[in-house]
């Protein structure tokens, strides 16, 4: 127990020592939920928008006030005609027009969007909260309610995938680094040749990762609550014992890359290339699952921190009992028991 | 009973065989000296018997455990010193110390009386990094951690590669007070005067035991491989009156520390210019101030000419040099590495291409011109890394301890090359550890703390410190330092 303890002491030393690293490790989470929370944001702001109408009667005149007052819009200009707000959009003058034909308020109906459509996931949703805020006028048939997140915050879907990806990143890599880190400066050798068992040289070494992986959930958890007003529904506990079962499974994820690894920068090109594209691309934090071709369904089928930020969504956005995520948790918890089975089976005693 | 025995050990790496049916044994309390070139597959052995790797065939027991089904009870009794620096760089003295302690199940005040001797040496600067501390200093760091569990078998693997005179010697001594406690010690050395320390040696070559025996015996019988003749420097004449290198007054401080103490010398075209101190003596600095790696703090030089403050970019021109780390890029291939210096100097294709036939034509290297760099043995590496340093026929060329860890037979063909390129007038500037080689300079001069306490011709030196050799003179005056070796 003792050699355990002075072991981790040893390891919170190189942590703590290598300011470098620390700063990276503590920054890298402030700096992507400020990013993620400000900078990159889905949420519709601002849009410039050209109102081309003939007729300004009562109907058209509220419809055209409403998208005033939301903070989705700022009406830049009206046009006489659809062609002229087009080239208005064109000259990049403007997003969109919303041309309103004459008998609009007669018949309920007849708008026309012209939306510039680089961006299509974007424009889609502008002609969406348009659409949702015209026919809000009181006599509007179509009624929509966003549930657990009212006001359409990208915040809210993202702090849980910078969780997924974070975590996974910092275990992962910061493991596998140390590991073969002493394996490269030949200290390994020393540590085999001694009476010490190699299953507690590498607890010891986790150990630190996992207070790490701690503090920096508890970050982005508390910069998630206070500063990006994401809300915390579901409970504590249950987030942090789903979250453990992540950290531990990013861990052992890690000391099997140590295993492969010769160097300290192809432990790090593994941890970067193997783990950063798939978690960013196919665990659903960017681009729907469900909306991936066939192959690549599969293929994130296997990726960890897709049940990780599903689960963590459910618990915090949605605040479901435990009872709901069962699935992923079960997911979670076997990929973790595999996965620190052969790498722990792997670790090897010897140089060979 | 023996404390090591071997039996018809092999092993081999996919086609590379390291060891060959290698058998030998080791009394209790014997200091026992396994020696041979880079790569004739010692590390191979001591890993075998620390239980890092398993023999191909055979059976090797230390402490009469069996390596391969006993590995637990061995790990528990043996102390290691890899070949590799095994110290962890940003923990503090004290903090390896304590660590390495806990490691084996004891502290630092059960095993003192055992490491006391050489931990009283290094005790003044526990709380500094090892990352911070000389190279004799490390070793000694290394070899405390290594001792302070008490084993009763020492495996160290070239200990002292890289490391002074001065600090071998202290190295070695501490040993010798090992034996008293009836420790047994296998190491490795590239440095004649510490195989002759060993009570038996096993020279080891292309994985196979040459030959088994007291230290005196081996090296008599190998005679050619560990002392070959001493080769004559053909004086050639050459040296003229010209100073290509011109020192005076030269400082570099480090805040209040002055790494180079105000220093004045001249070296003379043609001239082998041996540049001697013990580890931390300021040797490097003054070389990176000669090569215009480093503004003096104070001083004047002029290299090949060229004022060292103002025309360092001329001087890098005129210079060639190899340090002891790098040599070459090992992933490209001889003739690459070639072609790339010589672009680097801005030689042109066709100069080039003749100068390469020309070169490895006399290296005898013509075969292996598509070979990765990666690929050769050290000595070969380090001889086509001088070969590389003067292609572009510089004026002065500086050697930064070229022939660290190599065997004294392939020193003694490194330098030949050097002579050569005396005799085609390249001043050479070389530093090095190994005293046979400063008998082998025109002249010499020898750091103390910063300062030049002595520069004259290997026999001059011995006549003034009456000295019968050059290895008492360094020990002689470096004794004299001061300054923590640091």
């Amino acid at each position: 127990m003792k050699q355990f303890i002075s072991f981790i002491i040893k390891e919170a030393r190189h942590i703590v020592r290598d300011k470098r690293t620390m700063l990276i490790l503590f920054g890298m989470p402030i700096v992507l939920m400020l990013i993620f929370g400000f900078a990159i944001t889905t949420d519709v702001r601002n849009v410039r928008t050209i109102v081309v109408t003939s007729s300004l009667d009562h109907l058209t005149h509220q419809a055209v006030d409403r998208l005033a007052a939301s903070e989705y819009f700022t009406i830049t200009a009206t046009a006489p005609t659809p062609q002229d707000a087009e080239r208005l959009i064109r000259s990049q003058k403007a997003d969109q027009a919303i041309v309103f034909s004459p008998d609009f308020a007669s018949r309920r109906g007849g708008i026309q969007f012209i939306v510039d459509g680089a961006d299509p996931n974007m424009a889609q949703q502008w002609t969406n909260y348009a659409t949702a805020i015209i026919s809000g006028s009181d006599a509007s048939p179509v009624n929509s309610k966003m549930l657990y997140n009212p006001q359409m915050k990208s915040a809210y879907n993202f702090v849980p995938a910078i969780m997924g990806m974070l975590l996974m990143l910092v275990c992962a890599m910061m493991t596998s680094i140390s590991i073969v880190r002493e394996k490269e400066k030949g200290t390994m050798e020393v540590l085999l040749v001694s009476p010490v068992k190699p299953l507690m040289i590498i607890i010891a070494k986790a150990v630190p990762y996992l207070v790490l992986a701690f503090v920096i959930l508890t970050t982005i958890l508390l910069m998630g609550r206070y500063v990006l007003d994401v809300p915390l529904q579901g409970s504590i506990v249950w987030i942090y014992l789903v979250s453990t079962i992540y950290i531990v499974l990013a861990l052992s994820l890690g000391l099997l890359i140590s295993n492969i690894a010769t160097s300290q920068l192809m432990a790090l090109l593994m941890s970067a290339m193997v783990l950063l594209v798939p978690i960013v691309m196919l665990s659903g934090m960017l681009f729907p699952v469900e909306s991936m071709p066939r192959v690549l369904q599969w293929i994130s089928a296997i990726v960890p921190p897709r049940y990780y930020i599903e689960a963590m969504r459910k618990l915090m956005i949605m605040g479901v009992g435990i009872g709901e995520v069962l699935r992923e948790v079960a997911i979670l918890t076997a990929m973790t028991v595999a996965l620190l089975a052969v790498s722990l089976l792997k670790f090897k005693t010897r140089l060979e | 009973m023996n404390a090591i025995e071997v039996h018809h050990v092999s092993k081999s790496y996919g086609a590379v065989t390291a060891l060959d049916d290698v058998s030998f044994t080791v009394g209790k309390g014997e200091v026992f000296g396994l020696i041979g070139p880079d790569g004739a597959g010692k590390t191979t052995m001591y890993r075998i018997l620390c239980t890092l790797l398993k023999p191909g065939q055979g059976k090797a027991t230390v402490d009469g455990f069996d390596t391969v089904s006993q590995m637990a009870d061995i790990r528990r009794r043996v102390g290691y010193m890899p070949g590799k620096f095994s110290l962890y760089q940003d923990l503090t003295v004290q903090e390896n110390l304590e660590f390495f302690a806990t490691l084996f199940g004891t502290t630092v005040e059960q095993g003192y009386d055992s490491i006391r001797a050489i931990y009283n040496q290094i005790e003044r600067f526990r709380d500094r990094k090892a990352g911070a501390l000389s190279g004799g200093m490390k070793q000694k760091l290394a070899l405390c951690c290594a001792l302070v569990h008490q084993p009763s078998v020492l495996f160290l693997d070239e200990p002292t590669t890289g490391v002074d005179p001065v600090s071998r010697k202290e190295f070695w001594d501490m040993l010798q007070t090992l034996k008293k406690r009836d420790i047994t010690i296998m190491a490795s050395t590239p440095y004649l005067d510490e195989v002759r320390r060993c009570e038996r040696v096993a020279f080891l070559d292309q994985g196979k035991i040459r030959g088994i025996g007291t230290a005196d015996e081996i090296l008599t019988r190998f005679a050619d491989i560990f002392n070959p003749p001493g080769i004559k420097h053909a004086q050639s004449g050459e040296v003229t009156d010209e100073n290509v290198i011109e020192v005076e007054h030269l400082v570099k401080a480090f805040g209040s520390f002055h790494a180079v103490d105000d220093i004045s010398f001249s070296v003379k075209r043609g001239e082998i210019f041996g540049f001697l101190g013990a580890n931390g003596a300021g040797k490097t600095t003054a070389m990176h101030m000669l090569t215009g790696l480093n503004q003096p703090t104070s001083g004047t030089g002029h290299v090949a000419g060229y004022d060292i403050r103002t025309e360092h970019e001329q001087i890098k021109k005129h210079i060639g040099y190899m340090s002891q780390r790098f040599s070459l890029y090992e992933d490209l291939t001889v003739q690459e590495n070639i072609r790339l210096f010589g672009g680097i100097y801005g030689m042109s294709d066709a100069d080039i291409a003749s100068k390469t036939d020309e070169m490895l034509e006399r290296l005898q290297f013509a075969e292996h011109r598509h070979d990765l760099v990666g690929s050769l043995p050290l000595g070969w590496k380090q001889k086509l890394a001088f070969s590389v340093a003067i292609f572009h026929e510089p004026s002065i060329v500086f050697l930064d301890e070229p022939t660290g860890g190599v065997d004294p037979a392939t020193r003694r063909q490194f330098w030949e090359l050097i002579y050569d390129a005396a005799a085609r007038g390249i001043t050479v500037f070389v530093t090095t550890h190994y005293m046979d080689e400063a008998e082998y300079c025109d002249r010499i001069s020898i750091m103390v703390d910063g300062k030049i306490s002595a520069i004259g011709t290997p026999a001059e030196l011995k006549e003034r410190f009456h000295q019968p050799d050059m290895d008492h003179v360094f020990t002689h005056l470096a004794r004299q330092a001061t300054r923590s070796s640091d």
